[in-house]
């Protein structure tokens, strides 16, 4: 479904962000992407839907090349669940998850937020999937507390269909339970529709819970590729040892 | 201020602040002596003089020309005008058996002055007496003034809107178009109500059009530039969320834009609205209808007690206004 062919991100202030990958990512897959702060998690994830363009390699989408012709098909068929949600705060909860719909209505539908009845069902259904209440379906955004305005994003994010969603450290800011039940969530939103999730964490032991597969990003390189259940206590480690002091992933205590 | 010396000095000779110095006095010479040129220019020392006067012609000494014109106003303007009485014969189609509400009919003598001769005639005639004629007709005139302010608000709205939008930074096609959108704004804003309204009596005529069309043009201006800078000042993400979705322009402007800047944009109008009916009072006195006419007209004919009138109106209509939109502001936050 995703493909990249020895891709290279280069900044222009000279880094690396991500250098030579190449990965294919088959379709109905749950992949996590881990590195430590800098690994150039966010830019090859943000070099699938034209935020960031490739220096140089390929990114394909199904059979579409990325490139300024097809950019904007691209767009509608990746959803985005980004870090910091980026969710409306004065619009309704429904009409944020709608939002995600308005390439495909007509302007003048949109202008008086007009959006077709199945549509709206549709939301509705994402909207319970992720576990939320018909009494939050007309409560601003801003209303919600933290791990509700992320369910809202993951709904957004599911709402056009897409074959891949992309999300970018969706459980950064959630304590330990929230962040097991959002991306449980999003697990079973991606597996009902049969979509490919591509994932950043920063947190290991979420990615071996949950992950189909894990690929690890080290200073723009991919230093592992595999199931949960190949990524060794060695392996965990020396992922982390470049990055900043911070605490290692491994020695967290599972909540 | 020694930093350039390498030998340090004892904190004793430690040069300090001193606040008055030669310089600093030579300066405030100079102001001073600008600063009176300019008052005497505006007459600013005459106002100290006359009031002065004023006030001691009010406790019995000396006289004062001031007193004296606000004296002339106020035995005339009180008791304040509020009946109206017309000679029967300059009425059309009067009818003696179908009198207007609380209307009744008086004898009385009617003067005429002949500019020819220079002699006063009397006639006695009937006169129709309205006893809250004035106050009526002054009402009107007062709701006219209110809708003149408020068709230039809307029209403001609908020619600030889409230019609002040409002038943000962020959403605007080109930047050319950003540059023309916002010179225009500022061309808007810098011709005054008053001076768009003399033209524009000339082309239209006397009445209210010329003063709606003035408003909405100069508060335009003001609107405009607003709705701008709100739009610029939205915040980033949500819009790039739904433009990396591939949500058109307008859309994302309507979707992530529209919700977080209207209410600021609500208040702006709602000042606007406010201030366009307060400046709809004045326009009428260069002919743009509402209110003003009717004040110049008796203005010029010394109705004082008529001017009074309209004033107390004005001024009851500009308090119950704000104290409205107070109200309003309150319950829309």
């Amino acid at each position: 479904m995703l493909h990249f062919e020895s891709t290279c991100c280069v900044y222009n202030d000279g880094t690396r962000a991500v250098d030579n990958v190449s990965l294919h990512i088959p379709s109905g897959e749950f992949c996590v992407l881990l590195g430590p702060s800098g690994a150039g998690k966010s830019t090859l994830m943000n070099m699938i839907n034209g935020v960031v363009e490739p220096t140089s390699g390929k990114v394909t989408l199904g059979d579409l090349p990325l490139n300024k012709k097809n950019l904007s098909t691209i767009q509608r068929r990746v959803g985005m669940i980004h870090q910091q949600l980026h969710l409306v705060p004065r619009l309704s909860v429904l009409h944020n998850v709608l939002a995600g719909l308005l390439p495909e209505i007509g302007f003048w539908r949109s202008v008086i937020k007009s959006f077709p009845t199945e549509s709206q069902r549709h939301a509705c259904q994402l909207l319970h999937q992720v576990g939320m209440e018909e009494k939050h379906l007309l409560r601003r955004a801003s209303a919600l507390s933290g791990g509700q305005q992320q369910r809202v994003a993951i709904a957004r994010a599911f709402i056009s269909k897409p074959d891949v969603v992309l999300a970018d450290e969706p459980v950064a800011s959630l304590d330990p339970a929230m962040s097991r039940s959002v991306l449980q969530s999003l697990k079973t939103a991606a597996r009902h529709h049969g979509t490919t999730v591509f994932c950043t964490l920063h947190q290991l032991d979420y990615a071996l819970e949950f992950a189909d597969r894990i690929v690890a990003l080290r200073q723009g390189q991919v230093f592992f590729d595999g199931s949960p259940n190949n990524m060794d206590e060695r392996t965990q480690s020396q992922l982390y040892d470049l990055a900043r002091p911070k605490p290692k992933a491994a020695s967290q205590v599972a909540a | 201020m020694n930093s350039h010396n390498e030998q340090v000095r004892h904190w004793q000779q430690w040069e300090v602040y001193r606040a008055v110095t030669p310089k600093n006095l030579m300066l405030l010479l100079l102001v001073f002596i600008l600063l009176s040129i300019s008052a005497h220019n505006t007459e600013i020392d005459k106002a100290f003089v006359e009031t002065g006067k004023a006030a001691l012609s009010a406790v019995g000494i000396g006289k004062s020309q001031v007193l004296d014109g606000a004296v002339r106003f106020g035995a005339q303007a009180f008791p304040i005008q509020i009946s109206e009485r017309t000679e029967v014969t300059r009425l059309e189609d009067f009818d003696r058996d179908k009198l207007p509400l609380f209307a009744y009919l008086e004898k009385g003598e009617a003067r005429e002055y002949d500019a020819l001769t220079d002699t006063w005639t009397s006639d006695q005639t009937e006169f129709l007496v309205e006893p809250i004629g004035y106050l009526q007709k002054v009402i009107i005139k007062m709701w006219e003034t209110i809708e003149m302010g408020f068709w230039g608000t809307i029209i403001s709205i609908m020619i600030s809107l889409p230019l609002g939008i040409l002038a943000s930074r962020n959403y605007t096609p080109h930047r050319l178009v950003y540059s023309f959108a916002r010179g225009w704004l500022s061309f808007h804003r810098a011709m005054p109500e008053l001076i768009i309204a003399l033209f524009l009596v000339l082309m239209y005529g006397f009445g209210p059009i010329a003063g709606v069309l003035a408003l909405a043009i100069h508060t335009s201006g003001v609107l405009g530039k607003f709705f701008a800078d709100e739009i610029e000042n939205a915040p980033p993400g949500p819009q790039m969320a739904l433009g990396s979705s591939g949500a058109g322009k307008l859309k994302v402007l309507r979707y992530a834009v529209y919700p977080h800047v209207y209410p600021a944009w609500i208040a702006y109008v709602q000042y606007i609205f406010e201030r366009n009916i307060r400046t709809a009072t004045v326009l009428g006195i260069v002919g743009a209808g509402g209110i003003g006419m009717e004040l110049k007209g008796r203005w010029d004919l010394f109705d004082y007690d008529h001017v009074a009138t309209i004033l107390l109106v004005v001024f009851l209509t500009v308090v119950l206004l704000e104290f409205g939109s107070q109200k309003l502001r309150k319950s829309a936050i």
